[in-house]
């Protein structure tokens, strides 16, 4: 009972360094100012709980937190036009860790047209 | 398995969570609640095990409380691979996720052992294999919890 035990905590503490990024929920994550990215999308996964995009910035792959569906449709945002190989603009805070590369959207251009994701952000 | 994890996000249920607002919110609020039920009752539960309230006889805490939690547990069970559908293939690469299965797993299979032998209302079993289940069942039951948490908190 006791070795169980012992295995179930340790097993708990080997699990705690896995921890990649912290993320999604809330804005306590980001830095507080925006970056402005411009480059074209590689991978889209949109739906709940939250919409990632992986996009290259001049060679470099950032990840970038879109809406959850409903927050993308407000902004006008139509099925496709998050797409593979599509140019985009993208305006966010990125996380406050800046090598990990991952900025949540505030809004975004495609082509000229502004989707705006959070209207009571700056 | 990766065929059958993109079959499971291929369904229709789970396209239709993945893009719904109102409806994922309410899994999400329906996984809480068996949560809330099923670690609200194992814990008092648990700590009469452990010999606390011992004035109130112990038949009748498992009495209420037991069916409770198993009340929780069933609704969390069907609750928790709706939520793992949205999500499947990134979900199952979680280590928290893994580990929360194998608390859940000791955890049911500890209480299963403990009934097998003692009966539901764990009549006649000996004080030190009460107090052995308590304390693994509670590590499992918290375990649980909080790796199920700290989901959304790993990877991308």
């Amino acid at each position: 009972m006791k070795r169980l035990l012992f295995v179930m905590v340790l097993a708990l503490g080997l699990a705690a360094p896995t921890v990649g990024a912290l993320a999604h929920h809330g804005w306590s994550w980001t830095t507080g100012g925006n970056i402005d990215l411009t480059g074209i999308i590689k991978t889209v996964s949109l739906g709940n709980p939250h919409g990632i995009l992986k996009i290259n910035v001049e060679g470099e792959e950032w990840t970038a937190e879109v809406g959850q569906p409903w927050r993308n449709e407000r902004a006008g945002l139509k099925d496709g036009d998050l797409a593979e190989g599509v140019e985009i603009r993208v305006i966010g805070e990125p996380a406050a860790d800046v090598s990990e590369r991952r900025v949540k959207v505030e809004r975004l251009f495609l082509g000229k047209r502004e989707y705006i994701l959070y209207p009571e952000r700056d | 398995m990766e065929t059958l994890l993109a079959a499971l996000e291929g369904t229709a249920l789970a396209q239709a969570l993945r893009g719904s607002r109102w409806g994922y919110a309410a899994l999400n609020a329906a996984h809480i609640f068996a949560i809330a039920l099923l670690i609200g009752s194992v814990v008092p539960l648990n700590l009469r095990l452990l010999g606390v309230w011992r004035g109130i006889s112990r038949e009748a805490v498992v009495r209420v409380l037991a069916p409770v939690a198993a009340g929780g547990l069933a609704l969390a069970l069907l609750t928790g691979p709706l939520l793992f559908s949205v999500r499947a293939r990134e979900y199952s690469d979680v280590a928290f996720l893994q580990l929360k299965l194998i608390f859940i797993a000791v955890g049911i299979l500890s209480t299963l052992a403990l009934c097998w032998t003692h009966g539901f209302l764990l009549k006649d079993a000996p004080r030190a294999r009460l107090v052995g289940h308590a304390i693994v069942s509670t590590v499992c039951w918290l375990g649980a919890l909080v790796c199920g948490r700290l989901i959304a908190f790993a990877g991308d």
